[in-house]
């Protein structure tokens, strides 16, 4: 079921839809109250209209993509956009398609804070949600119900774990890049439900034998776009054995949420359990810490950096990353995109050759 | 470190400003800084402007292990630093400077090559590039005991402090002020408050000493006068002919940025505030021949701020108002002693980078109302999302319902690899052209 078709079945149900935007939001409040969300990563490819013109070209393809499709109508099903507070760009995008004109419906904002998880930042992001539950009560006609939302945040409790043991234990699966990406990719838009079900299908396929024998890589980056990329790693040999894209792996949280108490009070609590995120700000060492054991527990032999051009919250890492990586001596490739919808001859070139260069350094005596 | 303290002091208050007045008394008969045609007389306060940053920079080199070291962000509130005795070095302010001295280049390469992007923020680049090389126009900068960051100017100098935080491996503290749409809601304003809260506990520890409430209250004071007073030295530019430019000001906000909340920088606007005033009465411009008032917005285009604003004065038009002064004197209204940390929130949650573009439009029509402007130019800079997303919806609306002509002028504010000249003037000049065809038409 794709995006369309999947929006059309929840509204047969009645449901509302929203349409999200990058990166962290608490999806667990909109499935309490019924509100069907559909994460838009730009789309990939040529902007969808003229709208993209509005912003400048030094600014990431994920904003300048999302307002041309928003304008143009590509969103139109959708009943509101939810804009989090992800980078300055987004922030821009949720002032001008709002109010300087391309997207006419409500629009919700969710304001993560950044930097540290002191008592002043918890108290707002408890706020935050309160907001937006309020918000999406006026979308919905309908209050939020507590109960409701402790079910739903046990639910995606569910799903994150599914999703965690997937990733974490990636060699054991019995399944190729790009159809374990394809898989966890679809939460952006299915209904939790239904990506629940899918997942526990795929886990069934996690063994005791390792599976995936080729060279395996780490990848950091903001998000798998082009997908092609792992079409590209698997024809040179690759797997991806650790995940830390913003779109996926950073989005499953370190420890589950606690039972009991205040629903709104644990899902705030989830926001400060997600791993490192330099969309979220954070301490940069930690960040790094959490790399390199991520990289070490996967058994990879190389990291992938894949960024967005332009995406400053994944730029500014860069040079820790490159840091950090050749002091623990691993091979690094560095890939920058602009939400292209394949890989250019050049970079798949360049994976092919770094698959190969990691692989003879990890068969060499 | 009493031996230290026994030094700074004496540079800060004893070589320092000997050092200055020997230098004013060698330059003593010469006019200070650009004059003559297309220019009208130089600012005389342009001189003291000097000494005050030369002082700054001068006893910023003996700071590290005097006093304590705070690096700040622009928009950081800053008073709460001021009681403990900090010394505080701006970064972006620095950045200017470099840029003015044509040294980005360099120092942007030198981290470009540690794997730091040329799409990020230029002072950022030279900042860092700075402290990976040890490389700036003012001598030396001191090492921070503490970093200072709030996110009510850009998310860029989160980013930039972190790695910051993780090279001088000292604390960083961050101001976390989100954005505003329509209005701030009050659980906003009091996020940001309880951090200002935990922000004195940090900068307590780090100085050794507690704040003495009496001394902040006195600190908030003056950063609301000085607020007060850099906003009547920006409105006398509403006389005609205006008695400085716009470009002008971008020099002369260095004290309210940098020296904010201290007896010094207000003593500085009411000099220069006088100054503009007598040059008022006089009737005496900034430019020679002010044909045409101009709005800028965005950062100033810091290494090429004599080429514009030569071709602009040749041209009889004048830059009078700018968003980006402005936004120092816009929100200082809003600090009240009796109530520092409430009030900062506030005040800095509130700054003009911080809201919505409804904000910045109404913005930018009441101060091309205020100020007679009836052209603006848009600096679209390549390395400030933050202030350039949004622009090219801002020139037609200020256009369709301001009826003011705009003007893209695509660069960056401190890297001149990403400015071609010819070009930006060619555009410039065909955006003069457009007034006089209107002079002629009307």
């Amino acid at each position: 079921m794709m995006r369309d078709a999947t929006i059309a079945a929840r509204k047969k149900l009645g449901h509302k839809t929203v349409v999200v935007l990058p990166v962290h939001y608490p999806r667990e409040l909109f499935t309490a109250m019924d509100v069907h969300t559909v994460e838009l990563w730009g789309p990939p490819g040529p902007p969808r209209g003229p709208d993209a013109g509005r912003i400048q070209a030094y600014a990431c393809a994920v904003v300048r993509n999302a307002l041309a499709f928003l304008a143009s109508g590509g969103a139109d099903a959708a009943d509101a956009v939810l804009f989090p507070h992800t980078c300055d760009s987004i922030q821009g995008l949720a002032t001008l398609a709002p109010d300087f004109g391309g997207w006419g419906k409500p629009a919700l904002r969710f304001l993560h804070p950044k930097g540290g998880d002191g008592p002043a930042a918890r108290a707002f992001v408890r706020a935050e949600l309160s907001l937006l539950a309020d918000r999406l009560s006026e979308l919905t006609g309908r209050p939020l119900a507590l109960p409701r939302l402790a079910a739903a945040i046990g639910l995606h409790a569910r799903i994150d774990r599914l999703r965690g043991d997937l990733l974490s234990r990636r060699a054991f699966l019995n399944l190729g890049d790009r159809d374990l990406y394809r898989l966890l990719r679809r939460g952006e838009f299915l209904a939790p439900e239904d990506h629940l079900a899918e997942l526990a299908l795929a886990a069934r396929g996690l063994g005791e034998e390792r599976v995936q024998r080729g060279v395996p890589l780490m990848v950091t980056g903001y998000v798998p776009e082009p997908m092609t990329l792992f079409d590209s790693l698997a024809s040179a040999g690759a797997f991806v054995a650790a995940d830390d894209y913003a779109a996926v792996g950073r989005r499953v949280p370190l420890s589950p949420p606690a039972d009991g108490g205040d629903p709104l009070d644990t899902l705030a609590a989830k926001a400060f359990a997600m791993p490192p995120c330099p969309t979220r700000g954070g301490d940069q060492d930690v960040r790094m810490e959490y790399l390199e054991t991520l990289y070490r527990r996967s058994g990879s032999a190389g990291l992938i950096v894949h960024v967005q051009k332009f995406c400053e919250p994944e730029l500014f890492d860069v040079p820790a990353i490159r840091r950090r990586f050749a002091r623990i001596g691993a091979p690094l490739l560095y890939l920058e995109g602009e939400l292209e919808a394949s890989l250019s001859g050049q970079v798949v070139t360049r994976l092919e050759a770094f698959a190969e260069m990691v692989d003879a350094r990890r068969k060499a005596p | 470190m009493i031996a230290r303290r026994v030094r700074y002091e004496i540079v800060s208050r004893a070589i320092g400003p000997m050092l200055v007045a020997m230098e004013r008394w060698r330059r003593r008969g010469r006019r200070s800084g650009r004059g003559g045609r297309p220019f009208g007389p130089p600012l005389e306060s342009t001189r003291m402007l000097k000494e005050l940053t030369t002082l700054h920079y001068l006893a910023g080199r003996f700071a590290d292990g005097a006093v304590p070291v705070a690096w700040v962000t622009a928009g950081f509130p800053v008073e709460v630093l001021r009681p403990l005795g900090f010394h505080t070095v701006y970064p972006e302010n620095h950045g200017a400077i470099c840029s003015v001295k044509r040294m980005v280049p360099e120092l942007s390469e030198a981290v470009e090559r540690e794997g730091y992007s040329r799409d990020l923020c230029g002072y950022a680049r030279a900042d860092l590039g700075s402290v990976a090389t040890g490389k700036t126009p003012v001598g030396r900068l001191p090492r921070p005991d503490l970093l200072c960051c709030c996110t009510n100017i850009c998310q860029t100098v989160l980013y930039w402090y972190r790695a910051l935080a993780a090279h001088f491996r000292v604390p960083l503290v961050i101001i976390d002020a989100p954005f505003v749409y329509g209005e701030a809601r009050p659980h906003l304003l009091a996020y940001v408050a309880d951090q200002l809260r935990e922000l004195t506990e940090t900068a307590e520890r780090v100085a050794g000493r507690k704040v003495d409430r009496a001394a902040l209250v006195e600190t908030t004071r003056l950063a609301r006068e000085g607020s007060r007073l850099w906003d009547e030295c920006l409105r006398a530019a509403c006389a005609r002919p205006s008695p400085w430019t716009g470009f002008d000001s971008f020099f002369h906000l260095a004290p309210i940025v940098a020296m904010r909340g201290t007896p010094e920088c207000n003593a500085y606007y009411r000099m220069l505030r006088d100054e503009l005033n007598d040059r008022v009465a006089r009737g005496v411009g900034g430019i020679a021949n002010e044909r045409v008032r101009l709005l800028w917005d965005n950062l100033p285009i810091w290494f090429n701020l004599r080429g514009l604003s030569t071709v602009l004065a040749e041209n009889g038009f004048n830059i009078v108002c700018t968003t980006y002064a402005n936004a120092w004197a816009e929100s200082g209204s809003m600090i009240d002693p009796a109530d520092p940390e409430g009030s900062a929130a506030r005040a800095y949650v509130n700054v003009l980078l911080n809201r919505d573009l409804p904000h910045k439009l109404s913005a930018m029509k009441r101060l091309c109302r205020e100020y007679g402007a009836t052209g603006a130019i848009f600096h679209s800079d390549r390395s400030c999302k933050p202030y350039s997303i949004g622009q090219i919806d801002l020139m037609g609306r200020l256009a369709s319902e301001g009826g003011v002509k705009g003007l893209l002028l695509e660069a960056d504010h401190a890297d001149p690899r990403s400015w071609s000249e010819a070009q930006a003037y060619n555009r410039l000049h065909a955006f003069m052209e457009l007034f006089d065809e209107r002079m002629v038409q009307g």
